[in-house]
């Protein structure tokens, strides 16, 4: 169902860690809250199940406002990060739960829990306790109970955060195509940005309690709204450099790049991605720098420069093999660079 | 392996597991050591209830059949000339100390799960109201003699009206650890302290000397402290499972019932038996409350010792009936008290 957030703020005391958050999400998509530890991304997500009360704004789930609403009336499903499985039941009793709540005939609770099981191959643990599970089962089980009743929207906090990196990849992409199966719109907290790229629909990034941006994950890289994003989203994270613009170009210490259409500002600054510049000769660079270290991680090399003081990333092939402290010159794609404005962190567009 | 000598060998853990054979022997000797100085008392207790009583007066006579001949005299005594005046008072001791004990368990489980759960903000206002209306109903009722029921409604109206709109303009509030303070503070005097007003207040209703007032008297006794150990219990239950019942649709009542009590059983168990071996000990306030309907076990034995001086023989018997049912208890409850009910719960 559609999930509305209307100028939704969240306060404790004089606190507030929720500020004025507007989003739309539509009935089936899978939106990705992405955010630093403390940025107001879980609050808002126990604001959507209601464990948390909403200080102001409204929420609307389907065409109902529920901002007063209980969270057993809501109908949401919710994987926690610590999967919260009930310790003193089994497998099955854990995943009919919920609809034994319901009061569903014996029967048909049976059927919902194997077909659920099924989803995510759970059906030869049925009977075991949680504590004979793996990590990445238990975690099975948590999904099996969001999915086995058909819920409004499936909340996630961090549900895989608790994985190892390679379960964490399998569940990645079990979950996307569940997801896609069951078309129930998904609200997902994480602080990974691959998680977030790779799952979702649309991005939201949060920073401060402030929403600063929501779109499409390709959106968000090519286009961040905000100096936050560009640096928060992609890794090894978006170079920014302090210059001026005047005359069509950046000028930064140690060189400029020709930039056309952008008027002319005092303190801009100047963003790049690793990929979108080039390691060439000392003398044909549009920058100078000297390599500060290369890190060659199997398929590519992860050059940091240093411009000064400052840090540069480039990323070349697994080839490259030059060593530290030699003076080099990068060339940097106009098209792909951005500028944000030095104080507010804005996106400054030509 | 380089050789060792026996004496090496000794002090060193023949693996990560085990325990190197001296230490183990020094474990065993203050285990059995400490068993010894626990159980000899049980002993004792025991065979001195077989013993005539000029055998216990020749004493020390340690093994029957050997040292001495059994008797069961005492035994005799206790059921058959006795009879009833034994059995009475066992009956009044299981109803009393079980029926205190599941009341107490109960409701204080029920005040430790919302202190843990519900913050409670009471202003500072409304309790001085109610103290101050509560002294102004008695100081009116005593001196000027206007009937009680009449005085207590206006009190209360009014107090419904000062927590409403009095105490909010106090900033100054009660959080849950003042509530939980003040209740531990209850035990805080010792209940030779108490004991008289309680006495002074069932006499005045009539109660002494009855079931209900033995009941209410333990109950209230043993209240603060199952509060205190039940709250450590419920704050040790992720509160990650609670959120989640709630929202897969449980009420709270629901899921106080079907995932925090069973999760927090071992404290329960634990719990439920400390409770009721301190209320079927008890013997202080009983000796007051109750003279000879309400009688427990405590009283009957402490009457054993009577103007022929104390019959050690008649007591054994008594404590070996009294020490019976708390044994078996202890059995039963003993495999609920286990640990790593949680293991599973939260994360991997």
């Amino acid at each position: 169902m559609r999930v509305q957030l209307k100028d939704i703020r969240k306060s404790y005391g004089s606190l507030e860690v929720v500020k004025g958050l507007n989003l739309d999400i539509a009935e089936g998509e899978f939106l990705v809250l992405l955010g630093e530890s403390g940025c107001g991304k879980s609050t808002a997500l126990r604001m959507i199940a209601g464990l948390e009360t909403i200080t102001q704004g409204s929420l609307m789930i389907g065409d109902r406002d529920v901002t007063e609403v209980l969270p057993k009336y809501r109908n949401v499903a919710m994987v926690f990060q610590s999967y919260a499985l009930y310790p003193h039941m089994t497998v099955a009793e854990n995943i009919g739960y919920p609809l034994k709540l319901q009061k569903k005939p014996k029967d048909e609770l049976k059927k919902a829990v194997l077909a659920a099981a099924a989803k995510v191959h759970l059906e030869d643990y049925l009977e075991r306790m949680p504590r004979q599970l793996s990590g990445g089962q238990r975690q099975r089980v948590a999904l099996a109970r969001a999915m086995v009743r058909t819920p409004s929207v499936f909340l996630m906090d961090e549900p895989l955060s608790n994985l190892d990196a390679k379960l964490r990849g399998v569940m990645r992409a079990e979950l996307k195509r569940l997801q896609a199966e069951l078309g129930v719109t998904t609200v997902y907290v994480t602080h990974d940005q691959i998680e977030a790229m790779t799952l979702a629909h649309r991005v939201a990034v949060m920073d401060a309690g402030v929403l600063q941006q929501v779109a499409p994950p390709k959106e968000i890289y090519d286009n961040p709204a905000t100096r936050f994003v560009a640096r928060f989203i992609g890794s090894p994270a978006m170079n920014i450099v302090t210059g001026s613009v005047a005359d069509g170009t950046v000028a930064v210490r140690d060189g400029s790049v020709p930039l056309e259409r952008f008027a002319p500002r005092e303190r801009v600054s100047f963003g790049f991605r690793p990929e979108d510049c080039n390691l060439v000769a000392p003398e044909d660079g549009m920058l100078k720098a000297r390599i500060f270290s290369t890190e060659m991680t199997g398929n590519e090399t992860i050059v940091t420069c240093a411009i000064g003081e400052d840090h540069v990333v480039v990323r070349m092939d697994k080839d490259f093999d030059m060593e530290a402290d030699e003076l080099v010159g990068i060339d940097v794609n106009p098209e792909k660079a951005r500028l944000f404005d030095y104080d507010s962190g804005e996106r400054v567009h030509a | 392996m380089r050789d060792r000598s026996l004496f090496q060998r000794m002090f060193e853990p023949p693996s990560l597991t085990e325990m190197a054979p001296a230490s183990r022997l020094l474990t065993y000797a203050i285990l059995i050591l400490w068993a010894i100085v626990v159980l000899f008392p049980l002993y004792w207790v025991f065979i001195t209830s077989f013993k005539l009583p000029f055998q216990v007066n020749d004493g020390p006579d340690f093994i029957p059949f050997v040292d001495y001949q059994p008797s069961g005299h005492a035994w005799r005594y206790i059921f058959v000339e006795l009879g009833n005046d034994t059995l009475r008072p066992y009956m009044n001791s299981v109803i009393i100390a079980l029926t205190s004990t599941v009341l107490a368990v109960t409701i204080g489980s029920l005040a430790a799960y919302a202190l843990v759960r519900i913050q409670y903000n009471v202003k500072i206002g409304t309790v001085a109201g109610f103290i101050v209306l509560l002294t102004a109903t008695v100081f009116a009722i005593t001196r000027f003699g206007t009937p009680w029921h009449i005085t207590a409604v206006i009190a209360l109206a009014l107090f419904f009206f000062f927590a409403t709109s009095f105490g909010r303009h106090f900033k100054r509030s009660l959080g849950n650890n003042d509530i939980l303070f003040w209740i531990i503070s209850n035990r805080i005097l010792p209940p030779v302290v108490a004991v008289l007003p309680i006495y002074l207040m069932f006499q005045r209703v009539g109660l002494l000397d009855t079931h209900v007032a033995m009941i209410a008297t333990y109950m209230a006794v043993n209240l603060p402290i199952v509060v205190w150990l039940m709250r450590d219990f419920f704050a040790g239950i992720p509160i990650d499972l609670e959120e989640s019942a709630e929202i897969d649709g449980a009420s709270r009542i629901r899921i106080f019932a079907t995932i925090v009590l069973p999760l927090a059983r071992p404290g329960l168990a634990a719990t439920f038996l400390l409770v009721l071996i301190l209320a079927w000990n008890e013997y202080l306030l009983a000796l007051f409350i109750s003279t000879a309907d309400a009688q427990t076990m405590p009283l009957l034995v402490a009457a054993q010792n009577a103007t022929r001086g104390p019959q050690w023989w008649y007591m054994s018997v008594l404590i070996v009936i009294m020490i019976a049912p708390i044994i078996l208890m202890t059995i039963l409850l003993q495999k609920h008290i286990a640990r790593g009910l949680m293991v599973g719960a939260v994360k991997g």
